[in-house]
């Protein structure tokens, strides 16, 4: 038996630790913000980022084992990247009182009239083509 | 000694904060009530132990600044879950752009008529019209549009939270005949708070609340821009 070549030894080591998925992510990431950084677009670094790997994963140019455990800790984890910018509300006393009440207002009525908006269009799509396939 | 060097105060109030999400996460697991939420919970944590150091809230945010930065490579993250769901994707991707397209507009223009109404205007009205969406991108939004980052990372917060308990409410009244509406109607409204609701119902519904999720912020990423812009 020929021994494993370097490339496939990187990969096996990849497949096996959270943390080098997590720098791959973050490389491109980091890729992502130099294109916006280079074309002003827009938009965020980790948009063009997730376009990329989308892009690569797709067109099987790359393996999604290298990539997925890392992507799904940092989703998992996502929460305590927020941790600092939820502490800055110490710095924003007008949202105690009367203007907390009106803002908790919006929200709730808003996401009233979002979920039945989006629920009802999105079974009507469903229904019709239910329909349209039994036909 | 603290005050003295910015290496030490980063490395203190970072394990600070990962200690205190870390436990949160624990109490959460346990008792999983919206109020339990390791958003909530780590916050008031760390608050106590800094009323017990009075530590100056700049001094907090330059010795953390490190972890919002890695909202970025979250939002990459992202392209994981909807290749492993692309069968998902291609089969419903008509009723996928339609509900993200409607549920997408009337949160944002929901939101900016609402605050009118009640006279929120300037840059909480600007902070609020991106919380529909998952946070990473709402922040990114909000940063683009005027708002206040922080602010909208609340509202964004809140919204899951309470946008789970509504939902429940709401599939009760709502005449919903397919698992694909109910996962829509969660991923919309209450981003990741309600993608955990949605999985509870069922598998379907869980995948599509991901997806839904995930193309709410993206498209609002591009649509919050132009519809501001539309209504000046």
């Amino acid at each position: 038996m020929r021994p494993p070549t370097i490339e496939l030894r990187i990969q096996s080591l990849i497949h096996r630790h959270v943390l080098l998925q997590v720098a791959l992510v973050a490389l491109l990431w980091v890729a992502g913000e130099g294109v916006v950084r280079a074309t002003q677009l827009p938009v965020p670094g980790g948009l063009i980022g997730l376009a990329l790997l989308l892009a690569m994963l797709t067109t099987s140019r790359v393996d999604a084992g290298l990539f997925s455990r890392g992507a799904h800790w940092l989703i998992g984890e996502m929460l305590l990247f927020f941790v600092p910018a939820v502490m800055a509300i110490t710095q924003h006393r007008e949202l105690l009182g009367d203007m907390g009440l009106k803002l908790l207002g919006v929200i709730v009525v808003g996401t009233v009239l979002v979920m039945t908006g989006t629920a009802l269009v999105v079974d009507a799509c469903v229904t019709l083509r239910h329909r349209h396939a039994a036909r | 000694m603290l005050h003295d060097s910015p290496a030490l105060q980063a490395l203190a109030w970072s394990t600070a904060t990962i200690a205190a999400y870390l436990l949160a996460k624990r109490i959460h697991q346990r008792f999983a009530l919206a109020l339990t939420s390791p958003l909530l919970l780590a916050p008031v944590l760390l608050f106590s132990l800094g009323a017990v150091t009075g530590v100056q809230y700049l001094e907090y945010f330059r010795a953390t600044h490190w972890l919002g930065l890695l909202l970025g490579p979250a939002m990459v993250s992202f392209a994981v879950p909807i290749y492993e769901r692309r069968a998902i994707v291609a089969q419903h991707w008509v009723a996928l752009v339609a509900g993200v397209g409607v549920g997408s507009m009337l949160a944002v223009v929901t939101a900016w008529l609402l605050s009118s109404a009640l006279g929120v205007t300037g840059p909480l009205r600007l902070s609020i019209l991106a919380r529909s969406v998952s946070t990473p991108f709402a922040v990114a939004v909000s940063r683009d549009i005027g708002g206040v980052p922080e602010l909208t990372a609340l509202f964004v917060i809140l919204t899951g939270l309470i946008g789970a308990s509504i939902g429940r409410l709401l599939l009760r009244w709502l005449p919903l005949r397919s698992g694909i509406a109910r996962g829509a109607l969660f991923g919309m409204g209450a981003h990741s708070v309600g993608v955990a609701s949605a999985s509870r119902l069922g598998s379907e519904e869980g995948a599509i609340a991901g997806l839904v999720m995930i193309f709410a912020g993206l498209s609002n990423v591009v649509l919050a821009p132009l519809l501001l812009y539309a209504m000046r």
